[in-house]
């Protein structure tokens, strides 16, 4: 039984195949082919499979993470779209919810909506707050759009009326009108996409699926059909938001869901690589070239969000487009290897601005003139210039060093290693803000979590960011380098679903909690039968619950089982331990109510899974820089000191290294801080004790 | 300065001024998650900030720009009658007094003194709207027929109602007796209780970790340099003086025009902010306390030249605000003050105005005016009382490179409430909430469009409150940029049409339809310089009609 995972990024498309049966992983990175993304994606097959000597037959299952969606939605080049609103509501999506996200800037902008106002067509329609009509769809409106839609060769529809995620009855209609009259369009109604209160939220959800639907639907249907002309017979799963796999067909229905695909399967390999080692509670942290992005699984699973921004300005939140998508929980902010760093007002400032990989830091010598974070690592002594991606790149020291004499040090009148140092630290400062956001400002002790560091960054970083927090334990997985790949492997199918029914938690009302779990069940069931796993699906209930009173609901997992008499006193207590655990204490006697309610159900059988690595082949592993020691910054140990150089590979399992010292791997090099000690596990993770600060 | 302890220096600066940051925004997240009432957790009103041990204001989270704006000033007050030496650990003060504090008896300011080894090294402070301080009606906002503070609620001078980390009970008695939501107000004061207790103690720990004397050179340094900054950029400013004039409609119907004048004196590094000349006190709960004006003149100052960051005692310092005693912007007490929320704006249009004068690259055509109604009655789903708080929010005007921008939250930041959660808890169907083509101020660069919302009543009966402005006086263009439409506010009833006032108050009958417009916002240069591809744009999306285009722009097709 062969497994293919492929995660396709901006620069490169992450491969790995894995053979459970001789307990191997065979890694490949293939330079993505952004005009035709097919390309590298069966270049990467033929490679990895000539490697392992396989044939397209053996491969039972492929896995894949895609940005496809993002990046139409990031790049506002997504399909021709209209939207189809309630009568007198045609500006829900324009005016948003109208906050800027910076209080301190009155010239910003808001983010620009995916549909311009002109594309957006009002119908009259009315339904109460309760669900029942109170205008009938008026026929004469349809008809009219209808013509308008026809006249403007639109490729898909987005419907949205008022109140419907508690009545479909209109957006039923108003669909089959139009799929009548306009066969080839594809149209995404608001109750089904995202059956949830708050109309601009809900609108701009089902614009974004609308959106994206074509683009994805031509993809998937391209990849498909290229992997059965190389006889693949393979099963093919998508990584959803979520952090589960659905078919292509569920996919390219409801495409919005797969937008944060990527992302999602780094945090699954974090939350796999705790369990291998035992450990439950993980901050996962991701530093690549442009962004951190930092998340968190607790109890061996990755937190949720049940919606988030997309498009959004360094994490703040409404300069994004809200989708309320469930989705792995993750704060990304603008520090990454090409982040720039400026004086500015006598101070450090490092990011958001990045200079990316083009024109990249000033030493990769491809015209980046102004310093960043990999120039600053270069300078301290933690990058080798000679063995940059394994040597593939050639980095130049002095550049970076006048870069950052120039920008720097002599702007502030600093020491050129001062200065070098000074970027350092205030990138790791900007990050342990944010990482303070992901653990304590939402009720995570950071001392009971271990950190799993990856991107080409992250291990460089990680060390100062654990001793920051006070996070015990660091580690830095086998295959870093190709996270979201090997997280692929560790995925369920998946399906989450929700919706808005706001219930006061009190006696008798366990009719209505049957009724709406039995309303979200036949609303799963199409998708768990597409599904074909081969396992029974496992069912989980909960709901977002909040005493009467507040505005911020929490997320509460609710038994499962028969719903009897009982049951709404069983939620009461399930919100008090969850709130006790967010906030401290509880309010005894007070009323709670639920708002959002939530079933998922994961379908085990994506294949076998077992552990994530035992023995990686396939990056040349053996080879390394050649070097014993060089000299590195620490200014623990006062200043330059003459640093181990560890060749990753060659570590054997239960060997001991002491910081300080460096720990290469072609893609990353892992910073060890002095009185800290590091080994390899019987896994072949790098697990660092934080030991000394 | 030695160049190693200048090493030290920018580095150590820049760490603990993020560390500084971070713990202000930690506040503000303890202090939200755990608040009751709307204001403090939809309205993001509140504010946090760290104080240095001689008062001097070190950080702020970025929250609400009145709070920050006024918290030096409230410090100031809280010590002259808590002299540092009379304070001990644990205990708290708490201060609403209008003249004092925010401006209106609902800002709550509570300070919590910082003690190591037996010295205050800081003090924390959070300020929280309170969703009701007691008084003539709910939510302690009423403009109409209020003449005094007496009327609007409880007034609390400094008092230490914390003793050992623990409120008093006798004082938490006396203060939750005079509100109509004991609940909330209690809740929000636990939580701003609480916001403290987490900046005191990641403040301990930084000193532990740093040591008391690089903490203070680090403040010292960070005060000095922002001061340095803030010159070095206000500088940019042509020096001169620059007026503006507007006026605010009125202070209910009946009531005559409030003069808005402003002068603004640009110096070497300094600019001073006076309002002189302005009208006089109102007997109406609209005026604007010094410690409000000062806020927001000093706010719009700093959005319009730039100078917008940290927020600290040095950043401050070479922006000043005055305005006569007596006067609308500078009352003396008891001057009633509850609905001051709706002249914010004034004063940054007003203080953009002048500016306009100097900086044109930074200057905006006049906001549209938001309108802040309640509608308060029975619900006859639940026959219980209910109140409609709304937030009615248009457009920017016209700015130097760009149009004004669509439908955004102007000066203090808000969200709206969605329709239907509005439709959920309140008998009310809203029947249209949509941009008004052709109310936005034609220009080179043309204003934001006005926003019609309209609600039909689903009670029997209901007490309609407006707070809202620009009905009268359009948002005024810039540059040769036309001037906005002039807002409406709308009561259909039966048959009957009836105009109100921007800040009347009326009584609503089952059926009757308010339906509230704000102004457009005000163009940038003159309509004969706009792209021509611009206005068929605008057409194409409706926020400009053929009809407008060929009166406004002279267009002709």
């Amino acid at each position: 039984m062969i497994r293919i995972a492929f995660d396709i990024g901006g620069t490169f498309t992450d491969f790995v195949l894995q053979d459970q049966a001789r307990g191997i992983l065979r890694v490949a990175k293939i330079p993505t082919t952004p005009r035709n993304l097919e390309e590298a994606v069966l270049e990467g097959f033929d490679a990895i499979l000539a490697a392992h000597g396989a044939l397209p037959e053996d491969v039972a299952t492929i896995l894949h993470a895609t940005t496809i969606a993002t990046n139409a939605i990031l790049e506002r080049k997504g399909n021709r779209t209209a939207l189809l609103t309630t009568a007198g509501f045609r500006d829900v999506l324009i005016i948003g919810r109208q906050k800027r996200y910076d209080t301190n800037n009155m010239h910003l902008d808001k983010p620009a909506p995916l549909i311009a106002r002109r594309h957006i067509l009002e119908v009259g329609e009315r339904l109460a707050a309760a669900g029942s009509a109170v205008a009938p769809l008026d026929r004469r409106d349809l008809a009219e759009a209808i013509a308008a839609l026809q006249a403007g060769d639109y490729e898909a529809v987005a419907i949205a009326f008022l109140h419907a995620y508690v009545n479909p009855a209109h957006e039923i209609e108003a669909r089959r009108a139009l799929e009548a009259a306009l066969p080839g369009v594809a149209v995404s109604v608001s109750h089904e996409v995202s059956p949830k209160f708050r109309e601009y939220e809900r609108t701009n959800t089902t614009v974004a699926n609308a959106y994206v639907r074509r683009i994805v639907d031509r993809y998937l249907g391209s990849l498909t059909s290229a992997l059965e002309r190389r006889r693949f017979r393979s099963s093919l799963y998508i990584m959803q938001s979520n952090g589960g796999l659905v078919t292509p067909e569920i996919a390219r229905s409801f495409p919005v869901r797969i937008v944060e695909s990527g992302p999602a399967a780094g945090v699954l390999m974090c939350a796999a690589v705790g369990k291998e080692e035992g450990l439950s509670h993980v901050l996962t942290f991701d530093m690549g070239g442009t962004t951190a992005k930092l998340g968190a699984v607790d109890d061996g699973e990755p937190a949720i969000t049940q919606s988030f921004e997309v498009d959004g300005i360094n994490n703040r939140r409404y300069s994004g487009l809200p989708l309320n998508v469930p989705a792995v929980e993750l704060i990304e902010i603008g520090a990454g290897g090409g982040s720039i760093a400026v004086a500015e007002r006598g101070l450090i400032k490092v990011g958001p601005e990045s200079a990316g990989a083009e024109p990249g830091p000033i030493c990769y010598q491809r015209g980046g003139t102004r310093p960043t974070i990999t120039d600053a690592n270069l300078v301290l002594g933690y990058l080798d210039p000679d063995w940059f991606c394994g040597g593939t790149m050639q980095l130049d020291p002095d550049a970076s060093r006048a870069g950052i004499a120039s920008h720097v040090a002599q702007p502030l009148g600093l020491s050129l290693e001062a200065a070098a140092w000074g970027i350092h630290s205030v990138a790791n400062s900007n990050m342990e803000r944010a990482m303070r956001i992901v653990s304590i400002e939402r009720g995570r002790d950071p001392r009971r979590y271990a950190m799993v560091a990856f991107g080409g960054a992250g291990p460089l970083h990680a060390a100062r960011l654990a001793r920051a927090l006070g996070v015990p334990k660091v580690i830095v997985p086998l295959g870093a380098g190709v996270g979201s790949a090997i997280g692929l492997l560790t995925a369920d199918a998946k399906i989450d679903l929700s919706i808005t029914r706001i219930l006061p938690l009190e006696a008798g009302q366990e009719w209505a909690i049957k009724a709406i779990f039995a309303d979200l069940e036949a609303r799963a069931a199409p998708d768990l039968a597409n599904l074909g796993g081969t396992g029974e699906a496992r069912w989980r209930r909960g709901a977002y619950m909040r005493y009467q009173g507040q505005g911020y609901e929490i997320r509460v997992d609710l038994p499962s089982g028969e719903i009897g008499s009982d049951y709404p006193a069983r939620a009461v207590a399930a919100f008090e331990a969850a709130y006790k655990t967010v906030y401290g204490y509880i309010d005894a006697g007070a009323r709670v109510e639920a708002i959002d309610w939530y079933l998922i159900a994961t379908v085990p059988g994506v294949g076998e899974k077992g552990a994530t690595a035992r023995q990686l082949v396939g990056q040349d592993a053996a080879a390394g820089s050649g070097k014993s020691a060089r000299r590195a910054y620490f200014p623990e140990a006062g200043g330059y000191v003459e640093a181990a150089v560890v060749n990753r590979y060659r570590l054997k399992p239960g060997e001991r290294v002491v910081g300080p010292a460096l720990v290469e791997e072609r893609e990353a090099t892992t910073v060890l801080l002095p009185g800290d000690i590091a080994h390899v596990t019987g896994n072949g993770h790098l697990m660092i004790e934080i030991l000394g600060g | 300065m030695t160049s190693r302890s200048a090493e030290i220096d920018a580095i150590t600066l820049s760490i603990l001024w993020n560390s500084l940051l971070s713990i202000a925004d930690e506040m503000g997240t303890a202090l939200r998650r755990t608040a009751f009432s709307e204001a403090v957790r939809e309205g993001d009103d509140f504010s946090t900030g760290i104080f240095d041990g001689r008062g001097r204001l070190i950080a702020q989270g970025n929250f609400t720009p009145g709070h920050l704006g006024a918290m030096p000033y409230v410090i100031e007050n809280v010590l002259k009658y808590h002299a540092p030496d009379s304070l001990k650990p644990g205990d708290s003060i708490l201060l609403n007094d209008s003249f004092l504090g925010g401006g209106h008896f609902p800002d709550f300011f509570l300070t919590t003194p910082v003690f190591r080894d037996g010295a205050i090294i800081a003090y924390a402070v959070t300020t929280a709207h309170q969703v009701d301080m007691g008084g003539a009606a709910p939510g302690s906002q009423r403009v109409q027929g209020i003449s005094e503070a007496y009327q609007e609620g409880l007034r609390i001078l400094p008092i230490k109602v914390v003793r050992d980390g623990r409120f008093e009970d006798d004082l938490m008695r006396m203060i939750l007796g005079n509100v109509r939501v004991p609940a909330k107000v209690r809740g929000d004061l636990m939580a701003q209780l609480n916001a403290n207790h987490v900046c005191a103690e990641r403040l301990l720990r930084m000193y532990d970790t740093y040591g008391a004397d690089t903490m203070g050179r680090t403040i010292d340094a960070l005060l000095t340099r922002s001061e340095e900054e803030t010159r070095a950029i206000l500088r940019k400013v042509p020096q001169g003086r620059f007026e503006f004039e507007d006026c605010l409609d009125d202070c209910g119907p009946g009531t005559p025009p409030i003069k808005v004048k402003v002068t603004v004196t640009v110096g070497d590094g300094e600019i001073e902010i006076d309002f002189t000349g302005s009208g006089p006190t109102v007997q109406a709960a609209l005026n604007s306390y010094i410690n409000y004006t000062r806020a927001y003149g000093v706010f719009a100052t700093r959005c319009l030249t730039e100078a917008s960051l940290p927020n600290n005692e040095g950043s401050f310092r070479p922006i000043k605000v005055k305005a006569e005693e007596g006067s609308f912007f500078n009352p003396r007490f008891p001057a009633a003050s509850g609905g001051r929320a709706a002249v914010q704006i004034r004063i940054f249009d007003a203080v953009n105005g002048a500016f306009a004068k100097c900086i044109p690259h930074r200057a905006m055509g006049a906001f549209s005016h938001w309108a802040n109604p309640n509608i308060g009655g029975v619900d006859p789903r639940t026959g219980k009382q209910f109140i409609m708080y709304d937030m009615l929010l248009g457009g920017y005007g016209g700015r130097a490179t760009k149009d004004g921008v669509e439908a955004m939250s102007p000066v203090m930041n808000c969200s709206n409430i969605p329709v239907e959660v509005i439709e959920h808890t309140n008998p009310v169907r809203v029947e249209r909430f949509e941009l008004i083509p052709d109310s936005g101020g034609a220009g080179k660069y043309r204003g934001g469009c006005g926003i019609r919302k309209d609600m039909r009543l689903l009670a029997d009966d209901a007490v309609l409150t407006l707070l809202g402005d620009r009905h009268k006086f359009a948002p005024y263009g810039v540059f040769g940029g036309n001037q906005a439409a002039v807002g409406r506010s709308v009561v259909f009833s039966g048959n009957e049409k009836i105009d109100l006032g921007s800040k009347e108050v009326a009584v609503l009958k089952r059926d009757d339809v308010v339906s509230l417009r704000t102004s457009g916002a005000g163009g940038y240069g003159p309509a004969s310089e706009r792209d021509p591809a611009l206005i068929e744009r605008d057409i194409a999306d409706g926020y400009v009609t053929v009809e407008g285009a060929r009166k406004a722009y002279g267009r002709r097709k």
